[in-house]
């Protein structure tokens, strides 16, 4: 089944919609200084007149706007809740003009989703703009440095590869593909010597795994606690927290991995793929990484070895 | 030597049984769906009460597990199954609580709360600032100039603390033939920041003050002063300092300027006393009247704060009238009005704050009749007073209302809020809030809406959205 057209006025506005503007800026390089906010990864960038903080979400597929502020955007398509893209119900789709990143790097028009995010707001006590999602980095190389709260934008040559020389490191420990579909990243790894999918996420504060994964990794899992968290809409829900000895991403084996196992199929049904657990802060907070999204590489330089 | 190798057989299956007998003792495990916590009854209660908790089973102690009584794993949904010595609860991880959080930002951004803003310094009630190289200082316009020696190669520098939220993108410094400088007004306090040159964080490297805001990072810290100590005379002596209420009686050096000693310093709100000691000879602040007794030692007072004027109108006819109030502890006898022709007055310093108080005439308690501001909590009444507010609330038109009222979570919603004055066309009340995010709502006799002048709302668990503010 094909996307709907979307006619306004009599204008099929279905290729608008699809599409993003391809960012530009004079740097081959681009360094970012970034804030956190408990394991989020803060990014300010400027959104027409209006700057402030953004989170780095690669857990998100492109632009996502906090409606607290972007409620009075022109929409272009309503969203129906729980669909694919559906987030909480009220959530539209804009499209927004002259995003900023770090001065240098500009988008003249992306597609955006205006949804709730005070959940994020109102857990980390910061004005949040809105999500950086990967599409906007679809043409280029991202390395974030946790220790130094820098990110670094790469430009990419004609085969996708970073410029020569402007690599923030050449030896990678982690070197590994990853699939994108619908906008988020999957990455094979080895939990307790059984292979799995996981999404990679700068978004999730935490390693996740779902309930459902095979027994065998279940089974190995040392419970740390049991917790049943108010969610959004005052719903609870349950979550354990525990810990497992070996991680495995491509011939690389990170000790002592802390995971927050709770039910994920409606985030698998938001994603449109069904994914066995989400690598989040904990196993990315080990190393600089950078993502190559031009040719799917994942690439990391561990900053304590083991 | 056979009897040896016997013994040592025995001793050797002896230590397996103690092992076999180790491994029933306490444990939890998943499997799938289930989350199954074993307990052994000859463990220790504090030990099966740690496993409990880590299984989250709100209620269940050990005492009670171990009399019998499972009630309150059973209504947490856990199966109970007791054997021999052997305590087995099981619960079902896909008991119908379908996880909603459709995203692992919302699904973690819920488990890992926090319950402070790091980077933003909490008040203290005094501060002096170290600097091996003044990098920071107030110019006569009143603002504050923050400043980075040299670094003129540099193609970008900010600085970026807690009185810009921290921004990255809003401290952009201009450069000069020195350095990189940047002007902005602060109120008195306590300020975290750091400078980002080329995109690389760092502390003020000539600020000798910083401070770990306890998630990982170092900041610098300024003081904005608000008081300086002054002492005249005593040119020849090798030592003054000054020491205070404030900080404990500590001796902080007072310095030699145009001839008089000298303490500039960031000094909170309050009632403070004070002595300045000469030498090692404690005296009096010589150029303040007011002083107080405590512990028989005779000290200065200082009151740092908002003038603030409490009225009452009539009861002339009253013996005494007091007011009492959260500034005060509600201290019935502490703060006498006196008496005017047409009632009773009170000048008085109170430092940056919210308030309720009442008057006591002859032991009567009255709201302040000439405040309309009130606040009531569990059925009691008390007028409601904001020193140094920052933010007003106002509420256009309802002229017909009765009451207007302000409820959000910076008084946990509480229904009977604050109640709005009625001033020609708006209803109003000031509050002061500490930085931050807040919600509220009005209720127009009864009723709860959105504040129809401010843009930004976000959606409630009801459905029916609070109105957002950012204090900053």
């Amino acid at each position: 089944m094909g996307k709907p057209d979307i006619i306004i006025g009599g204008i099929n506005f279905k290729s608008l919609i699809e599409s993003d503007s391809d960012p530009y800026g004079d740097f081959k390089v681009l360094a970012i200084p970034i804030k956190r906010a408990g394991n989020l990864i803060i990014v300010e960038a400027q959104l027409d007149s209006v700057g402030g903080n953004f989170v780095l979400d690669t857990g998100a597929p492109y632009l996502i706007l906090n409606s607290t502020y972007f409620r009075g955007l022109p929409k272009i398509k309503e969203q129906e809740s729980g669909g694919i893209n559906g987030r909480s119900s009220n959530t539209f789709t804009a499209i927004v003009h002259n995003l900023s990143l770090g001065f240098d790097l500009h988008y003249d028009r992306l597609v955006a989703d205006v949804t709730d995010l005070s959940g994020i707001e109102n857990s980390k006590q910061i004005k949040i703009l809105g999500l950086l999602g990967t599409r906007l980095f679809a043409k280029l190389a991202i390395t974030v440095d946790i220790s130094k709260n820098l990110l670094y934008i790469h430009k990419l040559d004609k085969n996708g590869d970073i410029l020569p020389g402007e690599k923030v490191f050449d030896k990678p420990d982690v070197k590994t593909t990853f699939k994108c579909m619908n906008d988020v990243m999957f990455i094979k790894g080895n939990v307790n010597d059984k292979s799995i999918w996981f999404a990679f996420d700068t978004g999730a504060e935490t390693n996740m795994l779902d309930l459902h994964v095979s027994k065998k990794i279940i089974k190995s899992l040392q419970v740390i606690n049991r917790n049943n968290v108010l969610g959004v809409g005052g719903k609870s829900y349950e979550i354990i927290y525990a810990s497992f000895n070996k991680l495995n991403i491509d011939g690389y084996t990170f000790p002592n991995n802390r995971v927050l196992v709770s039910n994920l199929e409606n985030i698998g049904k938001f994603y449109g793929y069904t994914f066995d657990g989400i690598l989040g802060y904990d196993f990315f907070a080990r190393g600089i990484f950078t993502i190559n999204f031009a040719k799917k590489e994942f690439e990391m330089y561990i900053y304590t070895h083991h | 030597m056979r009897t040896l190798k016997h013994l040592f057989t025995m001793l050797l299956m002896l230590c397996s049984l103690m092992e076999a007998r180790a491994q029933k003792r306490n444990r939890i495990v998943m499997s799938r769906d289930h989350l199954i916590l074993i307990v052994d009854v000859h463990t220790s209660k504090t030990e099966i009460d740690s496993l409990l908790r880590v299984g989250g089973i709100v209620g269940q102690t050990a005492e009670m597990l171990l009399q019998g009584n499972y009630l309150p794993a059973i209504k947490n949904g856990w199966d109970v199954k007791a054997k021999k010595n052997i305590i087995e609860l099981n619960r079902s991880l896909s008991d119908g609580k379908e996880n909603i959080q459709i995203t692992p930002y919302f699904l973690s951004s819920n488990v890992y709360k926090s319950s402070s803003r790091p980077g933003y310094p909490s008040e203290v009630a005094y501060g002096v600032n170290n600097f091996s190289r003044v990098t920071v200082h107030e110019l006569s316009s009143g603002l504050t100039r923050f400043f980075v020696p040299g670094n003129i190669q540099a193609r970008r520098v900010f600085v970026s603390g807690s009185f810009n939220n921290w921004s990255t993108i809003k401290g952009n410094m201009n450069k000069t033939d020195s350095g990189w400088v940047f002007d902005v007004r602060l109120e008195p306090g306590k300020y975290a920041y750091k400078f980002i040159i080329n995109s690389n964080w760092t502390t003020d490297v000539n600020n000798k003050l910083s401070e770990d805001d306890g998630v990982g990072n170092n900041n610098s810290i300024y003081f904005r002063y608000n008081y300086t100590f002054r002492l005249a005379g005593y040119p020849s002596a090798r030592k003054i300092t000054v020491a205070g209420s404030f900080n404990k009686w500590n001796e902080i050096p007072m310095r030699l300027k145009n001839g008089r000693w000298e303490c500039p310093l960031y000094l909170h709100d309050g009632n403070y006393l004070y002595r300045f000691i000469v030498d090692g000879y404690s005296i009096t602040d010589p150029a303040n009247k007011l002083t107080q007794v405590q512990n028989s030692v005779l000290s200065s007072v200082l009151l740092l704060g908002e003038a603030v004027t409490f009225k009452l109108n009539g009861y002339t006819n009253a013996h005494k009238v007091f007011v009492a109030g959260t500034f005060n502890n509600w201290d019935t006898n502490m703060l006498p009005l006196t008496k005017t022709t047409t009632g009773w007055i009170l000048h008085y310093t109170i430092s940056a704050g919210n308030y309720q108080y009442k008057f006591i005439a002859d032991g009567q308690w009255i709201v302040d009749p000439l405040n309309p501001n009130q606040i009531t909590i569990d059925g009691n009444t008390n007028s409601f007073l904001a020193v140094k507010p920052n933010h007003t609330f106002t509420l256009k038109g309802y002229s017909s209302a009765h009451t207007v009222r302000l409820a959000g979570n910076f008084n946990n919603w509480n229904e009977q809020g604050y109640t709005l004055e009625h001033k020609g066309d708006v209803w109003i009340i000031n509050i002061r809030l500490k930085p931050g995010k807040y919600l509220y709502k009005f209720l127009v006799d009864g009723n709860w809406i959105l504040d129809p002048g401010n843009k930004l709302w976000e959606q409630n668990q009801y459905g029916t959205g609070n109105s957002v503010i950012w204090i900053e």
